[in-house]
């Protein structure tokens, strides 16, 4: 089945539930989506894959036809770098922006304004880094491996250390490429031991830059195995690439995001219908079923294939270690990888 | 020139000479404007970037803390020093492989009777256009040492040798391929233009066409040949796909991918990248001014007032064994990364367990064009290109054009500190060059910020270097006494640059332009920061499609960019063929 189908299928199954007026209200008040709509459009500041979020903004179109979103989308440090001088400038354009280190938009607080979603109180306190930041996308770490070219497949995380995978059968990416990285590194040491990156590193990894291009590898056979954020290989899964997923019942590393509404927004009730949508079971639903996401709600309402909640714990990092214990780590993970920063 | 003609000349431009020694200084004063605007003020931005912790826009001058932290830690850092001799070793060898290729083309499409000559000159130039990520993905499909189609296609035949193009080697030989049409643009112009009788004058006195090659033909080409090799290495050091996608597998960095990491990090390091950058140019600073020792003083004028047509060599029944040679160079530069291209972009996973997996048709059809064309930003981002292609092409032709003029042709004091400025941002990497440009452009009044226009005059700028060079030597091989002749008839400047100079150039303006259009439509690094989502470009969205780890689609979108530039390139080549016919007119 086409990917396209299957997201177009799964985003109208979504925007055709029917909801009690009552329910209206998880998206927002009559007179926000009336003023949004007003409003008309609002511009989407995004550091996740372009095509991930038009899939976001088409679903959202399903259920708010009026409201247009024009996305920008740049690598993570790049974004933050231009949403800096923009904003120094005068000229910040973006209404909501979307980012996964929370620790660099945590630096620029001062440039978003209060916002509260309606479903507040669902969320995880633990994925929450600033009462103006909201986890809109959440990812997690899977074991990703090639069906073709893996008889034998890892089912822990453990089992990545294990002899049998020795030679450059296993992907990894590198520390220093982001947020998303460092909270798999930080997991590696807390949670699988002090020594796992050197049993690790010993089997001679493939590094990649980022998990894209790894995913990629993987798909083609260049590796055999690799930990990857569900999500990139999730929908090759489901397009039929020779993969498969696991999680792995020692933790479920996740990511929640840290997504927020500009002071300057020039459309602030879209910015806020937009947030709300993105944010409300409805915005997860979608975003689990289509997009291979994980949420960060307390009580999530569905869950990955293969994710039984009895078994698998998500694992998310004290914030404050996220901060402190990041440079000096990573320099110990490049060093035991031989990566050369 | 005889001392009649000489006072003639100073008779007949007498009239003009009131004018012109006033208009001098204010049109180099112009020039210096906007070059200083286009170049000197992105570059302030970057050097205050690259000593300071700050970031111009949002600390401001006032702000400024000196400092060379950056430079130091730059410099003691032996990853560093290990991505610098990397980046020598492949760009040097990458330069001496695309020299040899590039002159070996242009000798036997300009100068042998070599069958489908046409055909050989448009197909070796397809190179040129294809993004240098796109030819890292080509070629780590064709190369890889596991899954690579050349090695399954080996262990099919029977054969035990593999290739690993995951290598040093690797890099050198996909540089050289690729840079290679960069030389032979330069010297098959200067081939085409150049005056038959001295390469007869070396035979009548004995020599083999062998010898007269070597002795006559390419000393006195020397100046396209070296500013082929100089431009190519330099744009090989600001290369960032082809080590991204063949070096990194086997951990080797050079200096772009070093700063890709800079900025890529989180948090990035820009004012650090902004110091790799400015060593960068100090590289490059140090190779143009040995290019202008080696050239100085000498004359390479070879265009006379003299009709001619270029010289053809009879190659008898060996016009087979070059036309052979040809067309395996352009098996292996156009057939071969075209062909892993369309895999790619037909077949739904890159998957191949063995040869015969290959041709299992199942698994080839249109998914990664459907799903290209669903996307919105696809129309939008092509519409966007063809635009800002054209713009600048437009906007940087005229300025290199006159740039290239006042260099090369006039003794106008400030002439050389034109030139100095012009030749700047050849040596600035693409992905600092970037965010130089939205420090120092987005505080401007007015709304150029967020249009099409601040990515044209970013365009402009950063080739204004590739687009000069390529001028600068069809102005070096037009001979002055053309010039002169026109003043003598009575006309004024302006008059003989509209009915003699430009006519004559017209194949080497017609040529920059479609450098400019096609460096333009390639541009990644100073497009990331400048668009927006009404401007977005091709590049952006492949840069996307790869980042998001789908080959098919990467593979699908190179192929559409690549027919719409072949497209342009067929209408280019017939505008200047016209130009051709209209130059062997004039002379």
């Amino acid at each position: 089945m086409k990917r396209r189908s299957v997201l177009a299928g799964l985003a109208g199954a979504a925007a055709s539930w029917t909801l009690p007026a009552a329910a209206q209200d998880e998206f927002g008040s009559k007179d926000l989506v009336a003023a949004a709509e007003k409003e008309g459009s609002l511009t989407y500041y995004t550091a996740n894959f372009a095509e991930v979020e038009q899939e976001v903004i088409k679903a959202f179109n399903k259920r708010f036809p009026k409201v247009k979103v024009a996305m920008v989308r740049a690598p993570g440090g790049q974004i933050i770098q231009r949403i800096k001088t923009e904003a120094a400038a005068g000229k910040l354009a973006a209404d909501v922006v979307n980012h996964s280190d929370r620790g660099l938009m945590k630096e620029l607080e001062d440039l978003f304004q209060d916002y509260t979603p309606p479903n507040a109180a669902d969320y995880r306190p633990d994925a929450l880094v600033s009462p103006k930041f909201w986890p809109g996308v959440t990812l997690g770490w899977c074991l990703a491996y090639n069906t073709e070219l893996v008889k034998n497949p890892p089912k822990t995380w453990a089992d990545l250390t294990k002899e049998e995978y020795k030679g450059k059968k296993i992907g990894q990416v590198v520390g220093p490429s982001g947020g998303t990285t460092w909270t798999r590194i930080m997991f590696e040491r807390q949670v699988l031991g002090e020594d796992y990156w050197k049993k690790q590193a010993a089997l001679q990894i493939a590094l990649y830059p980022s998990g894209a291009p790894l995913s990629d590898a993987l798909v083609r056979g260049e590796v055999s195995i690799a930990p990857l954020l569900y999500n990139i290989i999730y929908t090759k899964i489901v397009e039929g690439a020779p993969a498969e997923a696991i999680f792995a019942p020692e933790g479920v590393p996740i990511i929640p995001y840290a997504d927020g509404i500009t002071k300057t927004s020039k459309s602030p009730n879209a910015a806020r219908l937009f947030m709300n949508w993105r944010l409300s079971k409805e915005g997860q639903t979608f975003a689990i079923k289509s997009l291979g996401n994980i949420t960060s709600l307390k009580e999530p309402p569905l869950f990955p294939k293969g994710w039984d909640p009895k078994l698998i714990k998500v694992w998310v990092p004290k914030f404050d270690e996220f901060e402190k214990l990041r440079d000096g780590w990573l320099e110990e993970w490049n060093k035991t990888y031989g990566y050369r920063q | 020139m005889t001392a009649t003609s000489t006072a003639a000349l100073a008779e007949a431009t007498q009239p003009a000479a009131v004018p012109r020694r006033l208009g001098a200084p204010l049109w180099v004063g112009a020039l210096v404007i906007v070059l200083a605007f286009l170049v000197l003020y992105p570059l302030l931005m970057l050097l205050f970037g690259a000593l300071s912790d700050s970031n111009p826009v949002i600390d401001g001058f006032g702000k400024f803390r000196p400092s060379l932290d950056h430079f130091l830690k730059v410099l003691g850092n032996e990853n560093v020093h290990l991505a610098f001799f990397n980046a020598i070793a492949a760009c040097g060898g990458g330069t001496i492989l695309a020299v040899a290729i590039g002159l070996a083309f242009s000798w036997i499409v300009v100068r042998t009777n070599t069958p489908f000559k046409r055909f050989i000159a448009g197909a070796s130039m397809i190179p040129l256009f294809v993004p240098p990520l796109v030819a890292g993905v080509a070629w780590s499909i064709l190369g890889s040492p596991k899954t690579g189609l050349l090695n399954t296609a080996f262990k099919w035949i029977g054969i035990d040798f593999r290739v690993d193009f995951y290598s040093m080697a690797g890099l050198i030989l996909v540089f050289g391929i690729y840079y290679a049409p960069y030389v032979y643009m330069f010297t098959s112009s200067a081939l085409q233009n150049m005056d038959p009788s001295l390469e007869e004058a070396s035979e009548v006195s004995g020599a083999s066409a062998f010898t007269t090659l070597f002795t006559v033909t390419f000393p006195l080409i020397a100046p396209a040949i070296l500013a082929g090799s100089l431009l190519s290495f330099v744009v090989m050091l600001g290369i960032y796909g082809v080590p991204a996608a063949l070096g990194a597998p086997a951990n080797i960095n050079v200096l772009t991918t070093y700063i890709f990491k800079l900025t890529a990090w989180s948090p990035p390091l820009y004012n650090t990248a902004a110091a790799v950058a400015i060593l960068l140019m100090i590289v490059t600073a140090i190779l143009v001014w040995a290019q202008q020792r080696v050239l100085m003083g000498k004359s390479f004028a070879t265009v006379a007032g003299k009709a001619f047509r270029p010289r053809s060599l009879n190659l008898g029944p060996w016009r087979w064994f070059t036309f052979g040679l040809a067309l395996a160079y352009l098996f292996v530069v156009v057939v071969l990364p075209t062909l892993a291209l369309v895999i790619a972009a037909f077949r739904k996973f890159l998957f191949i367990k063995d040869f015969e997996a290959l041709f299992d048709m199942r698994a080839y059809g249109w998914f990664h064009f459907a799903q290209v064309f669903d996307n919105p930003l696809t129309m939008l981002s092509i519409y966007n290109t063809l635009k800002v292609g054209v713009i600048t092409a437009l906007i940087g032709g005229a300025l290199a054009f006159a740039i290239g003029y006042t260099v090369n042709r006039t003794q106008v004091p400030g002439r050389k500190a034109i030139d100095l400025l012009s030749t700047i941002p050849v040596a600035i990497p693409g992905l600092v060059v970037g965010v130089a440009y939205l420090w120092a452009w987005i505080g401007l009044p007015g709304g150029l910020y967020g249009t099409i226009w601040i990515l044209a005059l970013a365009f402009v700028a950063r080739f204004i270097p590739d687009t000069v060079k390529a001028l600068s030597t069809s102005f070096m091989q037009i001979h002055k006494e053309l010039e002169e002749a026109s003043w003598i008839c009575g006309r004024g400047l302006l008059s003989t640059i509209t009915s003699v100079v430009l006519p004559l150039a017209r194949p080497g303006v017609v040529a920059s332009m479609t450098l400019l259009f096609v460096l333009a439509i390639r541009e990644l690094g100073s497009s990331l920061f400048l668009y927006t989502s009404d401007t977005t470009v091709m590049a952006v969205l492949l840069l996307d499609y790869y980042e998001g780890g789908n080959i098919g689609k990467t593979a699908a979108f190179s192929l559409v960019q690549t027919a719409i530039l072949a497209v342009l390139l067929g209408l280019t080549n017939w505008l200047a063929r016209g130009a051709a016919q209209g130059s062997a007119r004039v002379g």
